[in-house]
């Protein structure tokens, strides 16, 4: 009996070791790139599709993450702080030698969608989950932009990796938990412009990787698709109709802000000034809006402007109040202005701001206390540094300051604690 | 429409000021030219960025800090020692002009300025950061960077900064004490 179950286990862990070594080698892997990718483009196909790859690379923001801060054009080395280590991006110019001169069609295509790269696994910090979903004539246009591009003689940089994270080639249990092979966007039923939209929100704009949470594996968790997540402590809304609609957006004014980066709900901040800078200010106004029609699960832009109403405003305790107008009179209304209104091109208005009618307290908190850098926007609008009054503030003064704003302004529950403020610090 | 007013008091180059009545949303540099006709502070941009506006306060533990006086409220100075370029120079029984502060010296050796308009705010920066020298000297060779750090916000549009530059750094170098040996 007792040498029955000892069989049983052993036979057991044998297949179990069998298994996992069968999806470490990929056995269980399913490429999505198509047999007949294989065949090269010619020198016309690919001249003739560069430049729609152009577009391509700016909606699905290549660049902001394929060049290191004042580092040569494509040639990697942005570093990607994740709990297990930093990853840098690599090279995708040209060079034969450090980026992906070297690279067929086919393969170029696997490291897109597949997220196996000529030289092994990819991370997901790389977004071929999302990536996944492009069209084959879209990652052909990429392909052929960047093998037009100039080469950059820049060296990758290696990633610093704690074990067992450092071994590529376990990408392959997140890939067979995580990846989809679902790789259309396409719902029938629906129009052109929400299928586009679509098509732009998740497959190019990869919006998802950062809006919708992770669930313990890092993977996305599609039941909570676009509802908001937090990163490095700063949160990435929900950008679903209710979150947007939350926020003071109608689908008119979100397309324009995702183009200019600037609208009465707020000026973008953290990753999402980049994301305008190096990528939606360029999209077509038909993508903006149908990415919009789409994130409002709306057929077509409606033709009239429908802001959502104003929130209600909260009463807070006298005490809060008094405490929190202190320092709004003091520090923030030379700016703000005393009706929260704002300075074009200067400072961003309080009473309609985003910032303030979020559930979480978080970035309106960490803006308080850490400011925000000056930012130049499309169309020569610029905004002006927002100070850090970390040094001038107590716990408590932000707080109050917090609560008052919120529940004023944005109509949220002055729920922000000393010990919140103190989180952030 | 009512302005409504609350009372204000505070230390102003070494005098009790107040309590005096002080609309709850009128900016320091306001309080300043217009209640207490103290009109170096300048009003240069409004937003906060020139600096032509600072003023020194006198925190508790005696260390000194510069503040905007253009965006920030008169009332957040309730009960704080406030001095502005009025008050840097040492002042005879009637008024005159008795000795330049250290700074204001400096700047005048170095003809540091051409119209002024910035001058205030230089004098206020520059006070500020030899008093931080004094409480923490620094070594000789971050002598100009940190003369940068702490002035480079400061705006001005005539000089090109390099004779302020130097006057500060030359004062840096000469008073005991800041750098160390």
């Amino acid at each position: 009996m007792l040498r029955k179950l000892l069989l049983a286990i052993l036979a057991a862990v044998v297949i179990g070791v069998l298994v996992a070594a069968g999806i470490f080698f990929g056995m269980f892997e399913k490429s999505v790139v198509a047999a007949d990718i294989e065949q090269q483009l010619s020198a016309d196909q690919m001249k003739a599709l560069a430049q729609r790859g152009a577009y391509v690379a700016v909606a699905a923001d290549c660049y902001a993450c394929h060049t290191a801060r004042d580092g040569a054009p494509w040639a990697g080395g942005m570093p990607f702080v994740t709990p297990f280590g930093t990853i840098y991006s690599t090279n995708i110019s040209p060079d034969k030698e450090n980026g992906i001169g070297n690279w067929t069609r086919a393969e170029f295509h696997r490291a897109v969608r597949d997220g196996v790269g000529k030289h092994g696994h990819l991370y997901p910090a790389m977004p071929y989950a999302s990536y996944r979903k492009m069209t084959t004539d879209d990652v052909d246009a990429v392909y052929a932009y960047l093998m037009n591009r100039e080469p950059m003689k820049v060296a990758n940089r290696a990633n610093d990796m704690s074990f067992p994270f450092n071994i590529r080639q376990g990408m392959t249990f997140w890939n067979l938990l995580n990846l989809s092979n679902k790789t259309t966007t396409e719902v029938s039923g629906h129009s052109p412009m929400w299928n586009r939209g679509r098509y732009v929100t998740d497959a190019l704009a990869h919006c998802g990787e950062c809006h919708t949470p992770r669930n313990f594996m890092m993977g996305m968790e599609s039941s909570r698709y676009l509802q908001g997540a937090m990163l490095d402590g700063v949160l990435a809304p929900d950008i679903t109709k209710a979150g947007l609609t939350q926020m003071g957006f109608d689908p008119a004014v979100f397309a324009t802000f995702m183009k200019s980066g600037i609208s009465a709900q707020g000026a973008m901040t953290n990753q999402m000034f980049e994301v305008v800078h190096f990528s939606s200010q360029y999209m077509t106004s038909e993508d903006l809006q149908a990415m919009s029609a789409y994130l409002f699960d709306l057929e077509n832009l409606p033709q009239k402007p429908e802001l959502p109403p104003k929130p209600e405003p909260i009463a807070v305790p006298e005490q809060t109040a008094t405490s929190a107008r202190e320092t709004y009179n003091g520090l923030c209304a030379g700016c703000h202005g005393v009706q929260g209104m704002g300075i074009p091109n200067v400072v961003v208005p309080l009473a309609t701001n985003a910032s303030l009618r979020l559930k979480d307290a978080a970035n309106l908190n960490r803006t308080i206390l850490h400011g925000i850098p000056a930012q130049r926007f499309p169309g020569l609008a610029r905004m002006q540094p927002m100070p850090a009054f970390a040094a001038n503030l107590t716990d408590q003064q932000v707080a109050d300051l917090s609560n008052w704003l919120r529940a004023t302004w944005g109509g949220q529950q002055p729920n922000v604690t000393v010990q919140d403020v103190q989180r952030l610090r | 429409m009512t302005i409504v007013t609350r009372k204000l008091s505070l230390t102003l180059n070494d005098k009790a000021i107040g309590p005096i009545d002080v609309p709850e949303t009128m900016m320091m540099q306001d309080f300043l030219h217009e209640y207490e006709n103290l009109t170096g502070s300048r009003m240069g941009c409004g937003q906060g960025i020139c600096h032509a506006c600072t003023v020194v306060v006198e925190k508790d533990d005696g260390s000194l800090e510069e503040m905007r006086t253009c965006i920030v409220g008169a009332h957040w100075f309730e009960g704080r020692k406030v001095r502005t370029v009025e008050g840097q120079a040492k002042l005879g029984t009637d008024g005159e002009i008795v000795a330049l502060s250290p700074v204001q010296q400096a700047f005048i050796e170095h003809f540091a300025f051409q119209c002024g308009y910035c001058t205030p705010g230089f004098v206020t920066g520059a006070t500020v950061l030899l008093d931080k020298l004094k409480r923490e000297p620094i070594e000789r060779d971050a002598v100009e960077q940190t003369i940068t750090d702490a002035l480079d916000r400061h705006i001005c549009r005539c000089t090109g900064y390099v004779r302020y530059f130097e006057a500060v750094r030359d004062l840096v170098l000469k008073t005991p004490g800041l750098v160390k040996a």
